[in-house]
């Protein structure tokens, strides 16, 4: 056990150095001067030297990729030339809200399509069955924007006067500034701390403020949901296949055979392991769901990872581009390998080997 | 295919067996049990809409592709529909006059002295239903295109590293792992930022983040298929590695592929559009999809319309495939119950 | 996006500043050199005299000297006259900081946290999400009657206008086009439009070919049709262009000969220049971010090139990503494209110069002397009537090299809750929040386009950044609330000698800072000062380029090295 998990572990080095490197030729791809970029009309030769010496782009490039990869190790990914903040202190400010809307996103995809997929798969071919497909296809098929734009339509304009109205932008309602629970709690300020308290949800549970925790939630619903449908189709989709191909297995057919009600063989005996392979798909969710973030918050008026991304790819903001995408898909390696761990921890058969 | 059902995917093309009867046999076999879905049926039935649509667009479209009408009509931009309903042919039947009083009411149909456009016009006053029309073309065809490409590159891939295996096959496949690390729009984005927008770079861009999935698969199914018997047996012979490859190997290593290929190309669609709606979609003239959908976008609420129809059709194009390819899935799955 | 946005600056006000310029005494400035304590009580008078350096090969600019006579009056010295100084010293980026607060310049504090004298001060900025203003209760003037201004932004018109709907927000900016109606229609807001300070038009590279044959470029110039352009993808209130200036910039031409359309003439000129038959440009680039000059780029591109098509002219659009299309413009590397620009100062000179003087930026390719001569005259010249004339051969220069053609000016528009008392929409992009109330509301939230990148006017040209700080940090001068006329701010009083290069201002009594330290004449000399001299330690602001204290005084002491071109 502790092999296999030292045994990925050393797998994923070579993964992170290249996804290093792959978040650095990107950063490079994107075209035109940053010097340009930045300045912009006010971009003069000399500026630009300054500039360039400033930031090193005048070095070669193997030196470039050298002392990227050596500020990376130190915590140092370099300033947003756009925001006037580190790369850091933007991440602390903008992964936090993405963060909660991928996991809120997350959690309503599988409190909906689990128990959908187990409903589906335990009356296969039945009308709830064919329901559920044709309903998690649907899910599937339509294009986020399109949802997201479509709630917007009906929750905020259509609803707005009724109990079911719900805000049209993710954010806070304007004019409440919560305060860092650090703050609230009198202990000193870090950067963990800060990236805590960034996120609103949990914020404002630990200054026992129910009432933005209401107002965060409500405008959390509806960006939450238009990125969920998606996973949600797809877990559900997984859910029932997986339960299927359990139910055809030796092992259900002896729990059949001896007379147990479908009910129980369903829960007792063949969910757990049917619900496996869920875990993993919840795992590699997360990368679409950050992924999917970038329409999300567009459309929502959120100041997240996505959109700071996109920002920053077309407004050629160097290493916005580089350290961002670096943690995300950091994120995803670390992600990935914690359900693997998670998997083979819970698979039977791995762990008696 | 969505990237969270890979390692199924991957699992399921290990463990399927190499097929017993005859190639054609279980090809004929399972377009029967395909066909047997109802849901699959319905996805076919819509492909073969959206095929007829790109097919004869030309002919179906009461206008240009591009024909902008403010001089020969004299309609401004983003003019409502116009349906015609009072024609006499129409037979009094019930469900047609329910349908003819709903268009009325909400200010659609209008009478025969008006240019009919029956999804109205767009921002530079063009037929949305003639460039839905054209659209289907571009839409089909790039992601078609975009999939082609992908499962070429990545089944290449697939193969050599899982024959050659070794230190080919961890390079191949970390540098597999490290693409499939990013989130695929990301990369996309990146990818038609530094090479411009257009709808080649678009394509381009989702087909080089679709290649891991492609090789993935492959891969296990060469795994699984080259420790077979009868490949042993052809070594014993001295049939050289690239003929058992394309001659055992990828035969036996077609069904995964076309069921991931089918859900993918939904995907692709889906990837398109989003690269659209985020305006690295290229030419605002032509009729893609989800360009249409991405200029009007702020048109939601004056004329809904103009969003509606782009985003319908995406989303039958999305779904025509994944029902074809969850009934492939399901059919070409021996672990499933018949 | 991200594009640094020059705002309008309109003035009415030449022919009344004219008018209230009485013979002033003559305040020649003391001793040359640095600071000049005076005395006078405990006021220690800053003062600067830089006249020695007026017309010299280092200095560009046009300031020669500011002096504080006394604890509240300040002079100034031009090296030449300059009719529009009022106007000038009433920009946003010529706003009052205290002495204190531009000590602190180099660590960014007025970047981020202003401390200014105006009715509103910063409460918070929460970044990506708003920025909270709160009432000044030791205002000078009138007690803004809403308490708390929340600041928040969308790119996406749409998205302001549901949040406007559905009450979230209580005013938003630039109204989509196809939402005037919308707003119209409901009775619970209302629309306030913007006159057109702005010009939209279509660029050559003369050097490049096919586009270095005159007869081409003009014959493009009457293949446009401008009304319809205006007509299907304009808001109300656009207009046609008929000249290269907009209707509000006080040199504007009335009855101007223009690029009329007319397709016959068009290809005539076709002919003449060598292509009877039609032919194929290449390209013509654009980028697809919204201006108010150009609200739908991609439909507009689009309508253009269906146009030219109509004469035989063949072209295939080139949709850039917004940085790079910028790039290229600058450096000259578009042939055929579509560019606008809006007013930065009151003056012809501000859109004929930049474009066409002979400094200008090698997006056109290679100048026109007899262009270069007429605006080089024009620029310096007092009397209105003789610059008149100027301009207007300016303009037939520019009908007969055709190196831009002016298609129309873009009107815009914002809109508020029906509720809001006082609503307005300023012409300069300078709503002014403190004059606003609404019965019951304790907070007024607005929704513009973008977020600022920082509150330091001085340092910012973006319009979205320059309406927040302009709520806290006053000028001299300010404009009238919606207007262009200029009026008192922190001074009550200003008047100038006989030409102009002379004038005093003399300032309120009785004026704190949000932190409470007194306003006086020092503070007024200390903020010139920082911008004016490159080489001071308090020059420093978000990216230190003070590009409209060059803009409107001409260039900086000490300055960085020169641009090449």
């Amino acid at each position: 056990m502790l092999r296999f998990i030292a045994r990925r572990l050393v797998s994923s080095i070579p993964v992170l150095f290249g996804i290093l490197l792959a978040t650095f030729v990107i950063g490079r791809l994107i075209p035109g001067d940053p010097c340009q970029a930045a300045l912009q009309e006010r971009a003069t030769p000399e500026r630009c030297e300054e500039f360039n010496s400033e930031y090193g782009f005048d070095d070669p490039i193997f030196v470039q990729f050298g002392s990227y990869v050596g500020d990376v190790f130190r915590g140092d990914l370099g300033n947003s030339v756009q925001e006037r903040q580190s790369v850091t202190d933007l991440l602390i400010d903008r992964l936090p809200v993405t963060l909660q809307l991928a996991v809120a996103a997350l959690v309503i995809a599988v409190v909906v399509g689990v128990p959908l997929g187990v409903l589906a798969g335990s009356r296969h071919n039945s009308k709830t069955d064919v329901a559920t497909i044709v309903g998690a296809n649907l899910g599937v098929s339509i294009p986020v924007f399109v949802l997201a734009l479509i709630l917007q339509y009906v929750f905020a304009l259509q609803l707005d006067d009724t109990p079911l109205g719900l805000p049209a932008s993710g954010q806070l309602t304007a004019g409440v500034i919560p305060e860092p629970f650090y703050e609230v709690w009198g202990i000193g300020q870090n950067s963990l701390f800060e990236f805590i308290a960034n996120i609103d949800l949990l914020n404002a549970v630990l200054i026992w403020r129910w009432d933005i925790f209401i107002d965060a939630l409500q405008h959390l619903i509806l960006p939450a949901v238009a990125l969920a449908t998606i996973p949600m189709a797809i877990i559900a989709r997984m859910t029932r296949s997986s339960l299927l191909d359990v139910l055809g297995l030796d092992y259900v057919r002896t729990a059949r055979a001896k007379g147990l009600r479908e009910r129980v063989v369903i829960t007792r005996h063949a969910l757990r392991n049917s619900l496996l392979p869920v875990v993993t798909v919840i795992g590699l969710s997360l990368g679409t769901l950050v992924g999917g973030a970038i329409l999300t918050e567009t459309i929502f008026n959120l100041t997240g990872v996505g959109k700071t991304l996109f920002d920053a790819i077309t407004g050629r903001d160097y290493f916005v581009v580089q350290g961002f995408t670096l943690v995300v898909a950091f994120g995803f390696v670390v992600v990935n390998l914690i359900t693997d761990i998670v998997y083979t921890f819970l698979d039977p058969k791995v762990r008696v080997s | 295919m969505a990237i969270e059902e890979l390692p199924l995917a991957v699992e399921h093309a290990a463990e399927a067996p190499p097929p017993q009867r005859r190639e054609r046999g279980l090809w004929r076999d399972a377009f029967r049990q395909t066909f047997r879905k109802r849901s699959a049926v319905v996805g076919a039935a819509i492909l073969s809409l959206l095929l007829f649509m790109a097919l004869f667009a030309p002919l179906l479209a009461p206008y240009g592709e591009r024909e902008v009408l403010i001089e020969s009509e004299g309609l401004q931009p983003r003019t409502e529909p116009c349906i015609h309903v009072s024609v006499n042919w129409i037979p009094d039947v019930p469900v047609l006059s329910t349908v003819e009083s709903f268009l009325e009411s909400n200010g659609f149909s209008c009478s025969p002295s008006e240019p009919q456009h029956l999804m109205g016009l767009d921002g530079n006053a063009r037929d949305v239903f003639s460039r839905v029309l054209y659209g289907a073309r571009v839409s089909l065809g790039a992601s078609v295109a975009a999939v082609s490409f992908a499962v070429v590159v990545g089944t290449a891939i697939g193969l050599i590293s899982g024959f050659i295996g070794g230190r080919v096959d961890n390079g191949m496949m970390r540098v597999m792992d490290v693409l499939l690390a990013f989130p695929a729009l990301l990369l996309a984005i990146a990818i038609v930022t530094a090479r411009g927008p257009g709808l080649f770079n678009a394509v381009l861009a989702v087909s080089v983040v679709t290649i891991p999935v492609y090789a993935r698969v492959i891969r296990s199914r060469v795994l699984s298929v080259r420790e077979q018997d009868f490949v042993s047996a052809d070594r014993a012979l001295g049939v050289s590695g690239p003929r058992i490859l394309s001659h055992r190997v990828l035969p036996n290593s077609l069904t995964p592929l076309v069921v991931v290929a089918t859900l993918g190309i939904a995907t692709t669609v889906l990837e398109l559009a989003a690269l659209s709606f985020v305006g690295l979609g290229g030419d605002p003239d032509t009729a893609e999809w989800g360009r249409m959908l991405a200029l009007e976008r702020n048109q939601l609420f004056t004329s809904p319309h103009l969003v509606f129809y782009p985003g319908v059709m995406i989303m039958l194009n999305v779904l025509a495939f994944n029902l074809i390819g969850d009934g492939l899935r399901d059919a070409l799955d021996p672990r499933l119950n018949k | 996006m991200r594009q640094r946005r020059f705002r309008w600056v309109s003035a009415f006000v030449a022919l009344g500043l004219v008018a209230a310029a009485c013979g002033g005494d003559d305040d020649s400035a003391e001793e040359e050199g640095e600071e000049a304590p005076a005395e006078t009580g405990d006021f220690e008078a800053l003062a600067f005299d830089e006249s020695t350096q007026c017309g010299t090969e280092g200095y560009a600019g046009n300031l020669a000297g500011i002096e504080a006579v006394d604890a509240q009056t300040v002079t100034f010295t031009l090296c030449n006259p300059d009719v529009a100084f009022p106007s000038k010293v009433a920009f946003s980026a010529l706003g009052i900081f205290s002495e204190e607060q531009l000590e602190e310049a180099a660590t960014g504090a007025p970047v981020d946290a202003p401390i200014g004298t105006g009715p509103y001060q910063l409460e918070a900025w929460e970044r990506g999400s708003q920025i909270v203003l709160t009432a000044n209760e030791d205002y000078w003037g009138d007690a803004a009657a809403i308490p708390t201004v929340v600041f928040r932004w969308s790119e996406e018109s749409a998205q302001r206008l549901v949040e406007l709907q559905s009450g979230d927000v209580d005013g938003i900016d630039n109204v989509g086009t196809e939402d005037f109606e919308t707003v119209l229609g409901d009775s619970n807001l209302q629309l306030i439009e913007r006159e057109p300070l702005n010009v939209f038009y279509l660029g050559f590279n003369v050097d490049k070919p096919p586009f270095d044959n005159e007869q081409l470029r003009q014959a493009i110039g009457y293949a446009v049709d401008k009304d319809r352009l205006v007509e299907n993808f304009y808001p109300e209130g656009s207009i046609a262009a008929d000249q290269f200036l907009p209707p509000g910039i006080p040199q504007y031409q009335d009855g101007a000969e223009s690029f009329t359309y007319d397709p016959q003439r068009a290809q005539e000129l076709l002919a003449e220049a060598g292509y009877p038959d039609g032919v194929d440009l290449g390209v013509l680039s654009y980028r697809a971010t919204v201006r108010g000059y150009l609200p739908q780029p991609p439909q507009v591109a689009s309508d253009i090139r269906d146009q030219l098509a109509q004469v035989g002219i063949t072209v295939a659009l080139d949709e850039q990503e917004e940085g790079a299309f910028i790039d290229n413009a600058n450096t000259g590397a578009l042939s055929f494209y579509m560019l606008g620009w809006g007013a930065d100062y009151p003056d012809a000179t501000n859109f004929w110069d930049f474009h066409f003087g002979a400094g200008a930026s090698p997006q056109f390719g290679t100048g026109f002397d007899d262009m270069h001569e007429v605006l080089s005259e024009a620029g310096s010249t007092v009397d209105e009537d003789q610059r008149a004339e100027l301009y207007a051969q300016a303009n037939e220069l520019l009908l007969q090299h055709a190196q831009a053609i002016p298609v129309a000016y873009g009107g815009s528009a914002v809109a508020f809750n029906a509720a809001v008392e006082e609503a307005h929409a300023s012409p300069l992009s300078n709503e002014r929040f403190a004059v606003m109330s609404e019965e019951g509301a304790d907070q007024l939230v607005w929704m513009q386009n973008g977020e600022p990148s920082g509150l330091y006017c001085a340092d910012e040209t973006d319009g979205e950044a320059l309406r927040v700080c302009e709520q806290i940090n006053e000028s001299l001068l300010g404009y009238e609330v919606g207007g262009t006329e200029v009026e008192p701010a922190l001074a009550e009083e200003w008047e100038s000698n006989d030409d102009l290069t002379e004038w005093t201002f003399t300032l309120r009594e009785g004026v704190t800072f949000h932190d409470g330290s007194t306003f006086d004449a020092n503070d007024v000399v200390a903020s010139y000062r920082a911008q004016w001299d490159a080489a001071d330690p308090r020059h420093v602001g978000r990216e230190g380029l003070f590009t409209y204290f060059e803009a409107l005084m001409g260039g900086f002491l000490n300055p960085p090295p020169a641009p090449a071109g």
